[in-house]
């Protein structure tokens, strides 16, 4: 089959409002968990969010985008991230306009982001928001799409905490088949009411900033952020542009256990990391190292722990980079594919931050503190989601 | 306000079946030392939670989280007596 | 992609297989509910109590299904909302309750890909799952989605459940009637493409398809489909030509045509030209059957499947030809988002 490479990436976060941004933090330790400045919430000030340190007054003027037409903070982050991976990826707006481009997004929250605007249009309570033709899980994309006057294949997906890795992993589909000849692909998610009430529900959220693999660990924290990567056949990629990296495989199925924890003997998340290795046709030794899903619940570490200590003789260095970001749940797969890729590219692991004692039901722990220098080829990029998907994706050095 | 622990329990159990939605049960249906997450109701996780959201709304009880409702949780007596001990409404 | 079977929950009865038999209701309605079975024998009563509607209509489409096909490798479906009803209701909790203690079922359950979650469960499928909210390109998604599976797959037998499930809740269709898509006065579904005024009618459903690379015992299958997005109405005839050059095919190819006119003068124009390129062909306007919701087109799938299959032949108009062979199938939404769906016998 066709090798994929990533020819592009973009993304905005708590740690960074561009890749550079992003790489410095991660290098330096610098968690972007903190007390909300922009979000209003009646939980602004009892928890903590991996929020973007920017306005959407600030967003729509620097995107150069006009107020009142609708634009959400979803669609906003979701443009910011896009541009600079097609910048990126040097893409011409012949390019983007082609029927040979597709671009496959995902949310979670998606246009319904503005809880108050979105209550008073369902229940009718006066004229329209502005909002009122921007609710939809798609908006953003169809944003993106008329803005760039994109006319191929479009799709939005969306698996709950999984949906960005199914993006690339779907974008990467569109190539081999030799459907599309170029494709952008990741998600955004920002922070909204409706995801911090539900999570809460769930009583899965941590009051402190999450400690991913953490004995002591209490729950996950939310985080916001956007991301995308360009994904082209190797083939087809000119002597010009720089490779960032090879899309080896990924594995996607369901763990059929709960709507909202996973399985016991973390069937699903082991499953989901053989057909990755398998696509790849790579063995688990061959695995330098593994970006975990890592939420910081109970349930997911000790169950993805339990996965890795059954897949692998010998566990390579791990770490959740949730704990920089927290989780941005649509956005989380490609954020982290983006981390994984920056792990290659300087042959280093970004760590667990905060955890004082890891996880004991095993005999391996996280990485502990930031580590230079370490020989990494190929990197496991795990994400799982509500509703039972798992997906595992596997990227590599490009050599 | 329900004070005689025998209204209470009906009262109870009319909201468990209101607030998880158990469909064709009726109070009698539900014994009171059966426990409520085993195999005859087969109530779950979520369940948990929404008892805790029960427990608010109705009694004016905070639990705080899942581990503390476990110990409370447990059938319909246990519950009606920590409702009893501990009601702000 | 070959389809082997197919059901659907819808305004018109389909649940119990008289529609496609030839009858027919007439709607007079706002919003053109679904006519959901009893699924007492369908669904566990555990899993049932904490069901949305969206989620509750695909698990009863899905759950017969299942039942009289092999396990499906993958299930892929599409929805442009999911469980809204779920959603704001959950919604109204943050805002009435100030963001207090909320029960979480609405939020678990609101979330899109509950629907495809659940029937892994209850199915005990550990397959490729996936849900596509491409708003009203979603179904087309899901056909994209499971063609590529089919193509990766060429060596083995593989099947997929593919689907797409809508509902009505009165806090979309609140939000879908301030933005102007529904009509104010009210007409009933035989008088809709009479109708002078803007806007269409709501409908909701669930349609499902156990679709398979082995062309055994098939009813029809998908030959192709295409979607475009903010196409002006110049580009439109180009878009349906280009189709058909692509699959080989002339206008006289098609020998019905399914078109998603729905009433609202201000976009079935859209329409007319398509019409206007086919000239006089037998055609079906498949939403006086359902009314406008975003994966209507699944709708109009299982429509065209049963016409091959010479069923739903009521539904013709404009002269039945002799049994169709090839059925196009294009849908607008907004006249933003088009899509052309071929299925052949």
């Amino acid at each position: 089959m066709a090798e994929i490479v990533v020819t592009g990436m973009g993304a905005i976060s708590s740690i960074g409002l561009t890749i550079a941004e992003n790489l410095y933090s991660l290098k330096h330790e610098i968690s972007g968990i903190q007390k909300a400045k922009h979000f209003k919430s009646h939980y602004s000030d009892s928890l903590v969010f991996g929020e973007i340190d920017q306005s959407d007054e600030s967003l729509l003027q620097e995107l150069g985008l006009e107020k009142g037409l609708g634009f959400t903070r979803t669609t906003l982050i979701a443009i910011k991230a896009f541009r600079e991976a097609i910048t990126n990826a040097q893409l011409s707006l012949e390019d983007l306009a082609s029927t040979r481009t597709a671009f496959i997004s995902s949310s979670t929250v998606g246009g319904m982001c503005y809880t108050d605007d979105l209550y008073h249009d369902a229940n009718m309570q006066g004229k329209p928001s502005e909002y009122v033709k921007n609710y939809e899980g798609s908006d953003h994309a169809l944003q993106i799409v008329r803005l760039y006057g994109m006319k191929g294949i479009t799709d939005v997906v969306n698996t709950a905490c999984s949906s960005s890795a199914n993006a690339i992993a779907l974008g990467a589909r569109l190539l081999e088949t030799g459907k599309v000849d170029r494709v952008i692909a990741g998600g955004s998610d920002c922070l909204a009411k409706f995801t911090v009430n539900g999570f809460n529900s769930l009583r899965i959220l941590s009051e402190e900033p999450c400690k991913p693999f953490d004995t002591n660990r209490e729950g996950l924290s939310l985080g916001e952020a956007a991301a995308y990567v360009v994904l082209e056949r190797k083939a087809d990629v000119s002597d010009t542009k720089k490779i960032q990296a090879v899309f080896s495989g990924f594995g996607i199925c369901n763990d059929a256990f709960h709507p909202s924890a996973t399985s016991d003997d973390a069937r699903g998340p082991r499953m989901a990391m053989e057909l990755a290795l398998k696509r790849a046709d790579l063995k688990p030794e061959d695995i330098q190292y593994i970006n975990a899903h890592g939420t910081g619940t109970p349930n997911n570490d000790l169950t993805e722990s339990f996965a890795f200590s059954t897949l692998f003789k010998t566990v390579p260095p791990f770490s959740s980079t949730k704990s920089y970001v927290g989780h941005t749940l649509a956005a989380a797969g490609v954020l982290e594919a983006i981390y994984s890729i920056l792990s290659i590219q300087n042959q280093e692991v970004y760590p667990s931050l905060r955890v004082e004692e890891p996880i004991s039901d095993f005999p391996f722990q996280p990485t502990l503190k930031y580590t230079p220098e370490v020989a990494i080829q190929h990197v496991l990029s795990n994400s799982f989601g509500f509703g039972g998907n798992c997906t595992s994706l596997i990227f590599s050095a490009c050599i | 306000m329900t004070t005689n622990r025998e209204e209470l329990i009906v009262e109870f159990k009319e909201h468990l079946i209101k607030y998880l939605n158990l469909l064709d049960l009726a109070p009698a249906d539900i014994q009171n030392d059966v426990p409520l997450f085993g195999e005859e109701l087969g109530l779950d996780s979520i369940d948990s939670v929404e008892l805790i959201v029960l427990l608010d709304r109705e009694y004016g009880i905070k639990i705080k989280n899942p581990t503390e409702g476990r110990q409370i949780l447990v059938d319909v007596n246990t519950i009606v007596d920590y409702i009893i001990a501990n009601r702000t409404k | 992609m070959y389809i082997k079977d197919l059901y659907a929950i819808s305004p018109q009865k389909t649940h119990d297989g008289s529609f496609e038999n030839g009858d027919w209701l007439i709607l007079n309605e706002y919003i053109y509910k679904a006519i959901e079975p009893s699924y007492q024998d369908i669904i566990p009563n555990a899993q049932l109590r904490r069901m949305g509607k969206a989620v509750r209509m695909g698990i009863g489409v899905s759950l017969p299904l299942l039942e009289r096909n092999a396990k499906p490798d993958g299930i892929i479906f599409g929805t442009a909302n999911g469980g809204l009803e779920d959603c704001i209701k959950f919604l109204n909790q943050i805002v009435e309750y100030n963001e207090g203690t909320l029960t979480p079922t609405n939020f678990v359950q609101s979330t899109p890909n509950a629907l495809a979650g659940q029937v892994a469960l209850l199915s005990e499928n550990m397959g490729y799952n996936m849900t596509h909210v491409n708003g009203s390109l979603a179904f087309e998604s899901a056909l994209l989605d499971a063609s590529l599976f089919f193509d990766e797959h060429k060596e083995e037998e593989k099947s997929i459940l593919l689907g797409a499930v809508e509902e009505i809740s009165d806090y979309n269709y609140n939000i879908d009637r301030l933005g102007e898509r529904f009509k104010q006065e009210l007409i009933s579904n035989n008088e809709l493409l009479n109708s002078k005024t803007n806007g269409s009618y709501c409908g909701e459903g669930s349609t499902q398809f156990y679709i398979s690379n082995n062309p055994e015992n098939s009813l029809a299958k998908f030959t192709a489909f295409k979607q475009s997005s903010y196409l002006s109405q110049n580009e439109i005839g180009g878009f349906v030509s280009d189709f058909l050059k692509e699959q080989n095919l002339t206008i006289s190819d098609i020998d019905c045509l399914l078109l998603g006119k729905n009433g609202d003068v201000s976009t079935d124009s859209w329409y007319q030209e398509v019409e206007q390129l086919f000239g006089e062909k037998p055609k079906v306007y498949f939403k006086k059957s359902v009314g406008e919701y975003r994966t209507v087109s699944a709708f109009a799938s299982y429509l065209a499947v049963q016409i091959l299959n010479g069923k739903a032949q009521h539904l013709i108009e404009n002269g039945a030809s002799a049994q169709p062979h090839t059925i196009l199938i294009y849908n607008h939404f907004d006249a933003i988002r088009h899509s052309l769906i071929l299925i052949q016998k």
